[in-house]
């Protein structure tokens, strides 16, 4: 019974993580331990893991550390918690009404939202799609404002 | 002397193997394994034989089996037979009574060994630890009064030793397989506490340890009959020379139990029997709680459709064909006719009745009429190629000669008279009325 999912620290442990999932879709959580909202998102996390671990993958990026700066310039991560999914090594998009599709932002609201999210990940990634669209309903969506630098 | 210097030779060997593996709490029940399985070896091509034959291939793979599931071990709560750690106590009790079984050799082995030396030792002491810790004791005094015994054995048993002294050689042997013993059980009763909690409470963990291996692993305990494990442990033999009034008959491990012993002797078998019975309750653990499933992989399952156009049509593939069902009819009084004679085989039933009006019943049209006409194509339209010209349209009724089938004859009638209409399948409606 362990509510405790995996920390990445290191870019060849998320690396591993990627490329070892096979037909699961990886959720892989960046953000601090420390953070309000990303703590209401792992809470979410830990609870549905179990749930969810037949079809899918869960763990946690600390953005904190040096090797993973790598990864958050490469996904472009500003705001926290931000959620990126893979499947079989392919980064999967979420158009969700936001203006990034690359990654959700913030929390879950419920646990039913992440596991809807998962699923409808999973659906699209098996029928072939790289992009689906989100199934929860706009007030359930975290909104946030992009700003555009240097553009 | 040459044979007790070779054991002894043996032994050293046997230790020097051991220093070099990882003591681990799991890894002693490997170590003790490879040394039973090695004695075990030894005894047996005894005769008095050479005894460095001892079977190295033997001991290195329970070893690795050991290590390997000492190592894998976990306390998640999975279900009890499941978990690994409870198959290793499994495995730690078959091996403590095979290790009793090696007791019981190497008692008598010693006791042969022992004969000139001193043979009222023998009768004295039936326990057979007691007996080689005994014997370690006095190793090679020559004068057994000598020698403490007193942590060892009873006072009584001290005096009658003394009594009955003589020069022994010593037998360092026993001494290892003491020691592995003692450690199979500490590990066992370790793990009571997890493993038994309730059973530990009656008893101490060390007798609830003892009584699980007897028993043979914590659900045989659980199933057997209180009258069992009453008896599980009971000595056969009687201490002789010594009044048997003091000896417990039918008590067994549950003797030791701190209950036992402080109750008085006239409630010892009222006791007993309540202690044994209360135990097999105590031994029926409940199941480690059941974790919530995980979800199923989304359409994995096929969807299982309960009816519509698209499942009708494909039953309608495998449904029962008119023809099938006039088969399956009989006329009353006309007995049926069959390929190869009464009732050897499946009849015509009612199919090619003579003045039914058809002679063959040809496949219906049914809806789908391109797939049906595709499997079917040589019957319905006849064979536009390569048949032997000994088929023929005709049909040959044993009673009236060649009929020829009437194009004009009403199809279907089964029942005749008012039920045609009723059960008729090409019927239509009766009477429409307009409302």
């Amino acid at each position: 019974m362990s509510y405790v999912l995996p920390t990445l620290t290191k870019k060849q442990e998320v690396d591993s993580f990627i490329r070892s999932t096979i037909d699961k879709v990886l959720v892989l959580r960046f953000g601090r331990s420390s953070d309000s909202a990303c703590l209401l998102l792992d809470d979410v996390l830990a609870k549905t893991a179990r749930e969810v671990s037949k079809f899918a993958t869960v763990a946690l990026v600390d953005t904190d550390s040096e090797e993973i700066q790598v990864y958050v310039r490469y996904f472009d991560i500003a705001l926290i918690p931000s959620t990126i999914f893979f499947f079989n090594a392919h980064h999967m998009k979420m158009d969700s009404g936001t203006a990034d599709h690359t990654k959700w932002v913030g929390p879950f609201q419920q646990k039913q939202d992440f596991i809807d999210v998962v699923e409808a990940i999973f659906r699209g990634a098996m029928k072939g799609k790289m992009i689906v669209n989100c199934p929860l309903p706009q007030e359930r969506i975290p909104k946030y404002q992009l700003l555009y630098k240097d553009v | 002397a040459t044979l007790a210097d070779s054991f002894l030779a043996d032994l050293d060997e046997l230790s020097d193997n051991e220093a070099d593996i990882i003591v681990k709490d799991d890894a002693d029940a490997g170590n003790m394994e490879e040394d039973v399985d090695g004695d075990l070896a030894d005894l047996e091509t005894f005769n008095y034989d050479d005894l460095d034959s001892v079977s190295k291939l033997q001991k290195s793979q329970r070893l690795e089996g050991a290590l390997e599931k000492g190592s894998a071990m976990s306390n998640h709560g999975i279900v009890l037979e499941d978990d690994p750690e409870y198959q290793l106590i499994v495995d730690c009790n078959a091996l403590s009574v095979d290790i009793e079984n090696e007791i019981v050799i190497i008692h008598n082995f010693i006791q042969d060994e022992h004969c000139p030396k001193f043979p009222e030792l023998e009768s004295l002491l039936h326990h057979p630890i007691d007996y080689a810790r005994v014997v370690n004791k006095i190793g090679n005094e020559m004068d057994v009064t000598i020698v403490d015994l007193k942590g060892l054995l009873p006072s009584a048993i001290i005096m009658g030793v003394s009594v009955i002294a003589s020069t022994t050689s010593g037998k360092p042997l026993p001494e290892e397989i003491l020691a592995k013993t003692k450690m199979v059980l500490d590990f066992v009763e370790g793990r009571m506490g997890f493993i038994a909690p309730n059973l530990s409470v009656i008893f101490h963990s060390a007798v609830a340890a003892k009584l699980m291996e007897t028993a043979g692993g914590l659900t045989s305990l659980a199933k057997m009959p209180a009258c069992n494990v009453q008896l599980l442990g009971a000595k056969r033999k009687n201490l002789a020379r010594f009044s048997t009034a003091t000896s417990h008959f039918r008590v067994g491990y549950v003797e030791q139990t701190e209950i036992f012993q402080s109750t008085p002797p006239s409630l010892r078998m009222h006791a007993c029997r309540l202690l044994a019975a209360k135990s097999t309750l105590a031994a029926r653990e409940p199941p480690p709680a059941k974790q919530p499933k995980p979800l199923p992989v989304p359409d994995s399952e096929p969807k299982k459709k309960r009816g519509g156009r698209r499942l009708r049509k494909m039953k309608e593939r495998y449904a029962i064909t008119d023809m099938r069902k006039l088969a399956n009819r009989m006329q009353f009084g006309i007995p049926e006719e069959s390929s190869l004679g009464d009732g050897l085989v499946e009849g015509y039933g009612m199919l090619g009745q003579a003045g039914s009006g058809k002679l063959r019943v040809s496949m219906r049209q049914s809806k789908h009429a391109a797939k049906v006409a595709k499997k079917f194509k040589e019957k319905l339209y006849g064979s536009c190629g390569a048949t032997s010209g000994l088929t023929s349209s005709l049909a040959c009724t044993p009673v009236q000669g060649i009929e020829l089938s009437n194009p004009q004859a009403p199809a279907h009638q089964l029942g005749g008279g008012a039920q045609s209409t009723y059960f008729s399948e090409t019927g239509t409606f009766s009477r429409i009325r307009r409302i």
